[in-house]
């Protein structure tokens, strides 16, 4: 059935060894580090305690949020057009959030200790501590969720009841995974009730570059060679929604940035205009990686061409994984007292050992993407669409 | 209830640092920690600069943001201690979420260790508890976040707790003149030199923490965050200036 499947022959089983490695490389480096000298090969400080390593975490998690509403599109609200990369992309979800989660666990002072403090003590008022159960919620739905797709229960009672939960427990993660910044009135850079749906919305256009670029590569990027329903599915559809996501992105930051830079108050303004846009690259991944993709998509000569798609997919993960850097780094660059210590906005660049969780991170994502293409079928899809009109979407 | 309470009087402040150095002193901070320091401002230039200064504790809020997100109630506010608040170093897990939500900067993370370590206990066998280095302070208690930091954790000022709480109960200040109270009075107050520290029971009428800030007008720093810090200010550069870009002043 997935003759055209690459990544199901020894190109997936050389990505996955390949991936393997680097991610172990990675993991003992970082490892190394952080036991022999500690938390100081990070270039994180105690006047800016979040960097990178939070950064990437807060890409995973919102990335795999992303790819669940994107499941959900045919899985909950019946559009049977995507319904050729909803088992993609609830493996997909499952395992970059596990990545995420890894990267996390390296990050923390005592991962371990996690697992008996925050169950004993139900400190029910942190956000942190509803990020734990929401996502914890999330995976355990996304594996259910998966395990019924493999049985090819596509359409059970049971089945939709968990594809409505995991849904709800995406929102619910990813929402509160943006309150936990948007709550912080202390740190007026993220301080921001509308937090939520700017995090949906960038959640699903990371989601899109993922979906849309592993797609292409199980395929090994020849649209040709996938199976029918999936090649229309890239041919209308997908790269109209993609289109409109990264419209909403776009506007999103545009509003944030038009207050961000004419408001009053330093810890705003000065973060857009000396931090963000003084930054080649911050300008370079917003114009590159967000607005270009966006006109890409909107002319439609392009929008359905193979290689601009890869393309858009591959800048917009890119363009993504910048603005959370930007965004967790923005938050804390202005000094809560500006004195002795810090006269200018506090200065921070990843160390080798910060990046080498990213890279631990991404390497774990397509080791584990690899070992889904080979052993499990994600390009399976319910047998035939229902006929036009008979079918009672939810 | 015995609420401690903390008054700096910055026209009497001169910035000499003797707070942040008797702090280092009694609680044995690690290097990077300053659960006591003294920032610097400048506003403006010559002929119209201004120097300020400002002694920075833990506020001990009353409505304390880092004790609302631990996810583990690690940091804990205790009104039994006088609503001092604590971190209990068995239960943080170093997610440094109170270090962000906290908005006067007074947390630490001093996750640091030496390639090779020499285990201290060979190089200083000590005599006093087992496997505490000489140096280490006698009252030390990792539920309260008192002692050497361990590594992982978080860690913060506690308003001198192992001397405040030896105190006689129902005083209402404590005071380095008065021989009573001297030694439970906190080390930055006790040290100050030209006394411009007050520490005392915020819910006691006639402590004398209480008359400065009722006479002179106590301030709270960045009340706007809603926190309510139990450390008033009095006398003019209790102002803060507001950040500004340094390439602009
Ligand atoms: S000053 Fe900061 S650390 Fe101290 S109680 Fe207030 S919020 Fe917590
Ligand atoms: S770092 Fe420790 S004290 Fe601070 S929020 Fe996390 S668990 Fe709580």
């Amino acid at each position: 059935m997935n003759k055209g499947n690459i990544l199901q022959g020894p190109m997936g089983l050389g990505l996955m060894v390949v991936s393997a490695i680097v991610a172990l490389a990675a993991f003992g480096y970082a490892f190394m580090d952080l036991s022999s000298v500690g938390h100081r090969s990070f270039n994180t400080t105690s006047q800016i305690p979040w960097g990178q390593p939070i950064a990437t975490y807060l890409y995973f998690a919102l990335a795999s949020s992303g790819l669940g509403m994107i499941a959900a599109l045919s899985l909950v609200f019946g559009f049977k057009q995507f319904l050729p990369i909803a088992k993609r992309a609830i493996f997909l979800s499952f395992v970059i959030l596990i990545a995420g989660m890894a990267v996390l666990a390296m990050e923390l002072g005592y991962v371990f200790r996690m697992l008996w403090v925050i169950p004993l003590n139900m400190q029910i008022q942190s956000a942190m501590f509803w990020m734990g159960v929401f996502y914890v919620a999330d995976l355990i739905f996304l594996l259910w969720k998966f395990q019924k797709m493999e049985g090819q229960e596509w359409d059970s009672k049971t089945s939709k009841q968990i594809g409505i939960a995991s849904f709800l427990a995406v929102l619910l993660a990813s929402g509160n995974l943006a309150l936990i910044f948007g709550m912080m009135s202390m740190r007026p850079f993220w301080f921001d009730g509308l937090m939520p749906i700017y995090f949906y919305l960038t959640a699903v256009a990371s989601g899109l570059a993922a979906v849309v670029f592993f797609t292409y590569f199980a395929y090994g990027f020849n649209r040709a060679a996938m199976p029918e329903r999936t090649r229309a599915m890239f041919e209308g559809p997908m790269p109209k929604l993609f289109a409109a996501v990264l419209g909403g992105t776009v506007l999103f930051i545009a509003v944030r940035a038009v207050t961000g830079v004419y408001t009053n108050n330093p810890e705003i303004s000065v973060v857009w205009r000396e931090f963000l846009f003084a930054s080649p690259v911050y300008q370079a991944s917003l114009w590159l990686g967000i607005v270009a993709p966006f006109v890409i998509m909107m002319i439609a000569g392009l929008r359905s061409n193979p290689s601009m798609q890869v393309l858009v997919s591959i800048a917009v993960f890119a363009g993504l994984f910048a603005e959370r850097y930007f965004f967790v780094v923005g938050g804390q660059v202005v000094p809560l007292f500006r004195g002795t210590w810090e006269w200018g906005l506090i200065q921070y660049t990843p160390s080798m050992t910060e990046w080498a969780l990213t890279i631990m991170g991404s390497a774990m994502l397509f080791a584990l993407y690899a070992a889904g293409e080979r052993f499990l079928n994600l390009s399976d899809m319910p047998a035939e669409p229902a006929p036009e009109g008979a079918t009672a979407a939810a | 209830m015995t609420k401690w309470g903390m008054v700096i009087d910055l026209d009497k402040c001169t910035g000499c640092q003797a707070c942040t150095t008797a702090c280092a002193m009694e609680n044995n901070t690690l290097p990077g920690e300053n659960w006591q320091d003294v920032l610097y401002y400048s506003e403006g230039s010559y002929p119209t600069a201004k120097l300020t200064w400002l002694p920075r504790p833990c506020m001990q809020c009353e409505n304390p943001s880092c004790v609302a997100v631990c996810p583990t109630k690690a940091t804990y506010k205790d009104m039994d201690a006088g609503g001092i608040v604590f971190v209990d170093w068995n239960k943080c897990i170093g997610c440094k979420y109170c270090m962000i939500a906290c908005p006067y900067g007074v947390r630490f993370y001093a996750d640091e260790k030496p390639v090779v370590e020499p285990d201290v206990r060979d190089v200083f066998p000590g005599t006093g508890q087992l496997h505490a280095p000489p140096y280490q302070g006698p009252d030390s208690d990792s539920v309260r976040g008192i002692g050497i930091q361990p590594k992982g954790v978080v860690s913060k000022c506690t308003f001198c707790y192992h001397k405040v709480s030896k105190a006689p109960e129902g005083v209402a200040d404590l005071d380095e003149d008065n021989p009573e109270t001297k030694e439970y009075t906190p080390a930055c107050v006790r040290t100050c030199p030209p006394k411009a520290r007050y520490f005392g029971d915020l819910d006691n009428p006639e402590s004398e923490v209480n008359r400065l800030i009722a006479d002179q007008r106590g301030v709270r720093l960045k009340d706007h965050t809603g926190n309510r810090p139990q450390v008033y200010y009095l006398g003019s550069g209790a102002d803060v200036p507001a950040y500004q870009s340094p390439k602009k002043s």
